[in-house]
């Protein structure tokens, strides 16, 4: 797991703790937990949701950390503002990856789904949280990797549909000089998404 | 209260500012333990409040700027034009975070001077700028004047097949960059004066002030540009016939277009 801290913004919101699990195997429990989760009511609800509060993301749809970092910045400069579109921060970070405005295309698609395998667990809190770690590993079964692998588990031609970006020619599909483009391509995507349209 | 856009302007160092706008450098993210972002440092440019512009209005055309130059970025990226890359938009607080681009203006080394006029608050150490051949500032790049006027040439023609007006192209608003991997690159910038448009009128106007900012700030400079304006014809095709002959025509009579009669 990794954490950093943002100075500049309020301290409730300023630690993000990312982590990315792959080999995962209750992808299908964790979806109907999520699910129930959100409308469970009482005590153990509050319980339950403070237990799954992280933004659970597909990690194929994610081409670099700073596409991943990028998001995360937008959607706490969002809940900073007062201009959340969606219901929590983490909420807004899988907002923010996904091209449409519709908040349910953005979950289905860049959320946990039963054929998710690698998945990014996103927490934004305090720093004085010590436990998310612990409360990651409860969550999900699977073994925490570098992030370093994010770009090895991209899923480039799940990534260019959704985005609408034309396949390059196949002769230089795989080559660094248009990947490094396309990478930079869907950062300014993320970065924009407030603003486009 | 200090917003946290503020506060982020804070913990960056002032490099520009003009009437529109100040240039930060600055880090959007913190340093990690993670080696992936070689490129940690951004560029901001902050639309501050204009104190001679009624509240609302200045909020209102500054969100629109800021959202239009993005716009005009990310149109530019799609239709593979080298322009850095967006990294954080605050429409609100007129901020947008962009990549940096570690390299010199166009302007620079062909020795039209550091900086443009307009970047007034330039710390003057270099003041003295005299064209030594001896430490042509060209050689670490490994290109020749030629290439860069082929690429700028090119540039351009990308920009405009995809029907964006820069608006404002002059030799400053040009970067080359050398990436650590990979060859030497010019990157076009500044897109805040930028739009959509398909008239012909249009891009031969986006040319012609460019031919202006380069016989102005480069003496000397024809054969330059047209070398910039022979590898637009090659990359623009079939449209180059009515932009060229349009362009002959702006230059009989200037930027505007007559309104008498």
């Amino acid at each position: 797991m990794q954490s950093f801290t943002y100075s500049h913004f309020p301290e409730h919101l300023s630690t993000v703790h990312v982590a990315l699990f792959s080999n995962v195997s209750n992808t299908a429990q964790l979806k109907q937990r999520l699910v129930s989760a959100a409308t469970m009511p009482g005590p153990e609800g509050e319980q339950e949701r403070a237990a799954v509060n992280f933004a659970f993301i597909d990690a194929r749809l994610i081409c670099s950390f700073l596409h991943l970092q990028t998001a995360i910045y937008q959607a706490i400069l969002a809940d900073v503002q007062g201009a959340l579109r969606t219901r929590t921060v983490h909420s807004e970070v899988l907002w923010a990856l996904s091209p449409s405005t519709n908040i349910t295309d953005a979950i289905r698609r860049y959320g946990i789904s039963e054929t998710t395998t690698s998945l990014i667990l996103v927490r934004i809190g305090s720093p004085n949280d010590t436990t998310v770690e612990k409360q990651m590993t409860d969550v999900v079964h699977g073994s925490i990797s570098s992030l370093d692998l994010l770009q090895d588990i991209a899923d480039w031609s799940l990534i260019r549909k959704y985005h609408k970006i034309p396949a390059p020619a196949p002769k230089d599909q795989h080559g660094e000089e248009t990947l490094k483009k396309t990478r930079e391509l869907v950062v300014s995507l993320v970065a924009c998404k407030g603003v486009l349209a | 209260m200090a917003s946290s856009t503020q506060l982020l302007l804070a913990s960056s160092t002032l490099i520009s500012q003009g009437a529109e706008a100040k240039v930060y450098k600055g880090r959007l993210h913190p340093p990690s333990s993670h080696a992936s972002n070689t490129d940690e440092f951004v560029l901001l440019k902050h639309r501050f409040n204009k104190q001679y512009r009624h509240p609302t209005l200045d909020t209102s055309l500054t969100k629109a700027r800021v959202a239009g130059e993005a716009r005009a970025i990310v149109k530019c990226q799609r239709a593979g034009v080298n322009v850095p890359s967006v990294r954080m938009v605050d429409a609100s607080e007129g901020v947008l975070g962009l990549q940096w681009i570690d390299g010199k203006s166009i302007r620079f080394l062909l020795g039209g001077g550091a900086e443009g006029e307009e970047e007034v608050e330039e710390t003057s150490e270099d003041e003295t700028i005299d064209d030594q051949p001896e430490d042509d500032p060209l050689s670490e790049y490994n290109i020749s004047k030629d290439d860069i006027m082929r690429k700028i040439g090119s540039e351009i023609a990308k920009m405009h097949k995809a029907d964006i007006i820069h608006g404002d192209l002059t030799t400053s608003n040009m970067m080359l960059y050398h990436p650590r991997t990979g060859r030497t690159e010019l990157v076009l910038i500044d897109f805040g004066l930028a739009y959509t448009s398909t008239l012909v009128e249009d891009k031969a106007v986006d040319l012609y002030v460019l031919e202006r900012a380069f016989s102005s700030t480069h003496p000397a400079s024809e054969m330059l540009f047209a070398s910039v304006l022979k590898s637009y014809e090659q990359t623009m095709g079939k449209e180059w016939k009515s932009i060229g002959r349009r362009l002959d025509d702006v230059r009989l009579r200037g930027r505007k277009r007559s309104m008498v009669g």
